[in-house]
């Protein structure tokens, strides 16, 4: 095995993402099994796109030489799910997550870690605009996060 | 006191000449203009486009919204000396077609470019700025996925 050294935090954000991941590919188990036809086949693929996407950090995490963060047997769900309208509700929380999950890695330095991250943070939050049928226009971004933060160097400014 | 000619005095000083105007604009700026004229240039089509086609305005209006909250943002980073203003003016003004289907896919189009340019900023952008252009082109495929119909019913 290839041990190369990546900052800790490189390793932090993919290993959240990683977290995140595990937590949809159970989340998905959950609300799958209360959805039916079309819904419940959606669910199943998109299901299999949380596993494959948690291999891959799995498989990058590794290769930094780091121990990929295991799965949790089980999850609290944010809210009570017995049903398909609660069931599509807990994808969308699950996709946003997952969203936030992925920005969270643009913000290192790395250069392919960063461009990485903003590729795949366009899957989830995709998926959230399928189940939900709405769109957000800072997809994983928090309230504080839109704020400015120091002041850029300025020149001149076109007039 | 003896006084000495102007050049030979302001010569003397180590800061920037004030007599050779103002320093470029750095790299993070101009990439940040660059999105700003994108976004305004997102947000004509659009306006347009609902303008030709207003049987479009429900379902376009609120991703024009959006793309507003996008060109804000931005906006919101560039630190403007005072007594000067910021000037964006759409440079792309595309002829907005007859049909309402194509007038979708040129939109559909416009979006994907956006995202191609936003994902080109990341890299020698603050680690904000970058989350900034990842999140804005992540919003942009969520509106190709609108467009598309991609919604699950």
């Amino acid at each position: 095995m290839t041990n190369t050294q990546a900052p800790a935090a490189d390793v932090a954000a993919l290993q959240a993402a990683l977290a995140a991941e595990h937590a949809a590919v159970y989340g998905y188990g959950v609300a799958g099994a209360l959805m039916q036809g079309n819904d419940q086949d959606t669910a199943m693929s998109y299901w299999r796109s949380h596993q494959d996407a948690r291999d891959t950090l799995t498989a990058m995490i590794s290769r930094l030489g780091a121990t990929p963060v295991a799965a949790s047997a089980a999850y609290d769900l944010p809210f009570a799910v017995n049903d398909a309208a609660s069931a599509r509700r807990l994808v969308v929380y699950i996709e946003e997550g997952v969203t936030r999950a992925y920005l969270a890695i643009v913000a290192v330095s790395e250069a392919s870690l960063r461009a990485f991250g903003a590729l795949a943070m366009q899957e989830p939050a995709d998926r959230a605009t399928a189940w939900s049928g709405q769109t957000t226009a800072f997809p994983g971004m928090t309230p504080a996060a839109l704020a400015p933060k120091t002041a850029l160097a300025t020149g001149t400014v076109p007039t | 006191m003896t006084t000495l000619p102007l050049f030979v005095a302001l010569s003397a000083c180590s800061g920037p000449n004030p007599l050779k105007g103002p320093p470029p604009l750095a790299a993070d700026v101009r990439t940040l203009m660059s999105a700003i004229l994108a976004e305004d240039n997102l947000v004509y089509l659009y306006s347009k486009t609902i303008d030709v086609h207003s049987g479009l305005a429900g379902e376009l209006s609120p991703l024009l919204a959006e793309h507003h909250a996008h060109l804000s943002q931005l906006q919101a980073r560039i630190i403007v000396p005072p007594g000067r203003h910021l000037r964006v003016h759409p440079t792309a003004r595309p002829s907005v077609p007859a049909t309402t289907q194509a007038a979708i896919a040129q939109i559909m189009t416009a979006e994907r470019a956006a995202i191609s340019a936003q994902l080109k900023r990341l890299a020698g952008a603050t680690s904000s700025q970058a989350q900034l252009y990842a999140s804005i082109a992540a919003c942009e495929a969520t509106h190709i996925t609108l467009l598309n119909g991609q919604t699950i019913s």
